[in-house]
């Protein structure tokens, strides 16, 4: 695991930069929508909309969580629709839909989370200092916290479903016992 | 003449996605061989020489940026071109991987087009030193 | 020597290897131009569709494959390489894809066209070497099959060459 996602940001003290917190980002809802639509229109050739959220498709839906640390500690959480699956990941490996292994169907959806989690958190915070975990294959869970910003898409295979929420650093009094943590490298 | 490339990155389809770039680019591409992570890439470069590495940051095991550090320590090793294909844009990371050596940063997303506009640069300039 | 000028209406698609041809397409709106060269044996070819997929019509995409990007695409690589074309060795430029306000009255068609068209590409191995894409304006293009050469006129303006650029795709956006 990136030794980033363990400990504080190791910035001195009186230094520039200060993490910031979603809910007080205007930038952020944006930024997730900029950068959805660029990650679907670049690599995966279809174009996303934001859409009003129905989440009863989010229970059949494939998802990844990813972690980050650096100088903002936190995960995202992301769920695509099981109709949508087969043919984003056709669409990024140059396949037929019935040509995808049950390995690459994962792994797309895993890349997916990699690509947006690093991009919408670069785009967010360029200063910032950013480290990612590995994407891990998940399901999806409700995240009421009020500074958890989420966003549905419509893409024309199906749905997809974006969610962020900052956390307490792992080592520090207020992180709790540790759940779900990457596994070490 | 072929071009022989490693491709660094923990994710199969995104090694998958960028061989087909490589593939499909123009290029005369000799081998192109594939590495989970920094200390895979490593072993391979022990083994063979390649003609560009292309490397991902964030992998368990050894990431990235230590590969770097550890080609730029190789007297052998730190004139082979890298170029970084990442999620991470901050600007710190960018400035770190440069001055490590990197010769290119490809910040994901990213459309086969731009990629393969970056090889033929960084390929390019290669070719241009070694004239 | 006298240029024979090809035309290619929408929904239509033509290949050539005559050097002294001209492909020629109009009003490029929301619909999407995709043009091949080979640049060794010259067979060339140009497609105008007007729509992404051709389910949403399967008895017009037979009737007309070329209406579509899912059925036309498919077709005019067929055809180049039954010409003696060469997939690996083909320069693509893709025109077109304009936001505007189309005989259906749909905005949208312009971008999803486009995606389209690099969508089927990538799946059949072929990169873009340029393009001209987005925006409110209507193009005209012609592609000279002798030299390769392709001609973009946007709007009312003046013709320039479409190349691409050092690192870029010589790309017009106005987006």
């Amino acid at each position: 695991m990136p030794p980033e996602l363990d400990q504080p940001s190791s910035q001195p003290a009186g230094t520039l930069y200060q993490p910031g917190r979603l809910d007080q980002e205007p930038a952020a809802p944006d930024t997730v929508r900029c950068v959805m639509a660029d990650v679907m229109e670049a690599m995966f050739f279809t174009e996303a909309e934001p859409t009003a959220c129905e989440h009863a498709w989010l229970g059949g839906a494939r998802c990844a969580r990813i972690r980050f640390g650096g100088s903002h500690f936190g995960e995202m959480l992301l769920g695509v629709s099981a109709e949508a699956a087969d043919p984003i990941g056709a669409s990024f490996l140059g396949l037929d839909p019935m040509e995808l292994t049950e390995a690459q169907r994962s792994q797309v959806i895993q890349e997916l989370a990699n690509i947006l989690c690093g991009a919408i958190l670069s785009k967010l915070w360029p200063e910032s200092k950013l480290a990612l975990s590995s994407p891990k294959l998940s399901r999806w869970e409700e995240w009421p916290d009020v500074e958890a910003l989420h966003h549905c898409f419509a893409i024309p295979e199906g749905l997809i479903g974006v969610s962020i929420r900052l956390t307490a650093a792992l080592d520090s009094p207020a992180a709790g016992p540790p759940s779900d943590r990457p596994l070490a490298a | 003449m072929a071009y022989s490339v490693l491709i660094v990155d923990d994710s199969p389809v995104m090694r998958s996605f960028i061989r087909r770039v490589l593939n499909i680019s123009g290029f005369e591409l000799g081998e192109c061989t594939e590495a989970g992570n920094g200390i895979e890439a490593l072993a391979q470069l022990s083994a063979h020489r390649v003609d560009v590495i292309l490397t991902d940051i964030n992998m368990p095991g050894m990431n990235g940026e230590e590969l770097m550090l550890r080609l730029s320590a190789d007297g052998t090793l730190k004139t082979t071109p890298a170029v970084v294909i990442s999620t991470d844009a901050t600007n710190e990371r960018i400035v770190r991987m440069i001055e490590l050596g990197a010769k290119g940063y490809m910040a994901k997303p990213f459309t086969p087009e731009k990629l393969r506009d970056e090889l033929e640069r960084v390929l390019g300039d290669r070719d241009a030193a070694r004239a | 020597m006298a240029l024979t000028s090809l035309v290619v209406g929408m929904s239509d698609c033509k290949v050539t290897r005559d050097a002294d041809a001209v492909l020629v397409t109009y009003a490029l709106g929301s619909c999407i131009a995709v043009a091949m060269h080979d640049p060794l044996t010259k067979v060339s070819g140009m497609l105008h569709y007007m729509l992404p997929e051709s389910a949403i019509d399967s008895r017009k995409a037979e009737q007309n494959p070329f209406m579509f990007a899912d059925t036309g695409i498919p077709r005019l690589i067929d055809e180049l390489r039954a010409a003696g074309g060469d997939g690996k060795r083909m320069v693509v430029r893709l025109t077109g894809g304009a936001q505007v306000l189309d005989s259906r009255g749909v905005f949208q068609i312009g971008k999803r066209n486009y995606l389209a068209a690099r969508k089927i590409l990538w799946k059949a191995g072929i990169l873009v070497a340029a393009e001209a894409v987005g925006g409110e304006v209507s193009r005209t293009i012609r592609l000279e099959v002798g030299s390769g050469r392709l001609w973009v006129r946007e709007g009312g303006g003046i013709e320039r060459e479409l190349v691409r650029s050092n690192g870029a795709k010589g790309r017009n956006d106005n987006e």
